[in-house]
């Protein structure tokens, strides 16, 4: 059998619990837990909704389907900006090191609204048109982003090192900076190297 | 008067003719207006939604209604750059109608939140009632809890061991 004064200790715990259960709603109102670190994600995926399967010899005429994604971890709700650019090997891609995009003309853009922890997923269907090959060089006039055709003009020299002719459809995201109300670079891009090949 | 009316019919569908250009350019205008004031809506939209998030709203179901505004925006900018002006100034005017709709929400979803947030001091008087009165309970179970077990301890005969 416990003495008193053990029972008591007993006792004492009981309410401290007690107590503290009482008082964790009113501290949620003013202790704020330190969140994790804050980043967005941005990702393609294959047609088959993996991480495999990547178009990458591809030729006039024919379609072509990658998906895309967003994850918010900004702790935040955000406006992303889903930009689509196309290039060649000598053109300019987004610079990581000072965080400035690509100045190549934008081909479709998705506006993506996510809450915090919310990730975003959706197709990117392509196709070319106006495809030419030159001597050492191709050029495509037309590029067919999910219905809709965009004008190019894009040429890209034979590589006679990897042996292609390669372009280059790459993603950037850019962000909602709702104080500033403008749309910011926001560091993050992925991209997908095409072959261009006669398609015989 | 034969060769008068062949010139008034001549001047009339020059006229008409010059006309046709003009009525396309202005069309063109008014989608890339209308394509601008949707991006506009729909900035002010999120803006709103970020105001009521801020105040403490719950502002999910409003970031999936703009992600539709945000769909018909992308299309717009499409059709725009197609050429296809009416379709454009059409998608347009349906994110506008979204955006705005969910401004309104917003809006009235961050007066709840404000208001909801300035009952504050309800939560605290509640933790602190319920604070005392827990205890309050706990000391007059062990008060009783002392009688008990000092009634039980008197009972108790002593025993020689050994």
């Amino acid at each position: 059998m416990w003495s008193l004064a053990e029972y008591r200790y007993v006792f004492v715990a009981v309410g401290l619990v007690g107590v503290l259960g009482f008082t964790v709603p009113s501290a949620m109102l003013f202790v704020h837990l330190p969140s994790g670190e804050r980043f967005s994600e941005l990702y393609v995926l294959g047609p088959g909704r993996m991480a495999e399967g990547y178009p990458f010899n591809v030729s006039a005429g024919k379609d072509y389907l990658v998906y895309l994604g967003v994850g918010n971890h900004l702790g935040r709700a955000a406006y992303y900006e889903v930009v689509v650019k196309l290039r060649n090997s000598t053109e300019p891609l987004p610079n990581a090191t000072s965080a400035t995009p690509s100045p190549l003309p934008a081909l479709y853009s998705y506006d993506v609204f996510l809450t915090d922890g919310q990730t975003w997923e959706d197709a990117l269907s392509f196709g070319f048109d106006d495809v030419l090959f030159g001597v050492n060089v191709s050029s495509v006039g037309r590029l067919r982003v999910n219905s809709a055709w965009v004008n190019v003009n894009e040429s890209a020299a034979w590589d006679s090192v990897n042996g292609g002719y390669f372009y280059e459809v790459f993603v950037e995201l850019w962000l909602y900076d709702a104080a500033g109300k403008s749309f910011g670079f926001h560091n993050r891009f992925v991209n997908l190297w095409l072959n261009m090949t006669t398609g015989f | 008067m034969r060769f008068w009316v062949n010139v008034f019919a001549f001047v009339l569908v020059a006229c008409l003719a010059s006309a046709v250009p003009l009525a396309f350019a202005a069309s063109g205008e008014e989608a890339e207006d209308a394509v601008a004031d949707a991006e506009g809506r729909l900035r002010g939209a999120f803006a709103a939604c970020l105001d009521a998030e801020a105040a403490g709203a719950n502002v999910s179901g409003l970031m999936t209604r703009l992600s539709l505004a945000g769909v018909e925006l992308s299309g717009a900018r499409v059709s725009l750059a197609a050429g296809n002006f009416s379709d454009a100034i059409g998608r347009a005017e349906a994110c506008r109608g979204l955006a705005d709709g969910v401004s309104g929400d917003a809006n009235a979803l961050r007066t709840d939140a404000v208001a909801q947030a300035a009952g504050w001091w309800v939560t605290v008087l509640l933790s602190a009632a319920g604070s005392v009165v827990f205890v309050c309970v706990l000391f007059l179970v062990w008060r009783r809890f002392k009688r008990v077990y000092g009634d039980r301890l008197l009972k108790c005969r002593p025993e020689v061991v050994g």
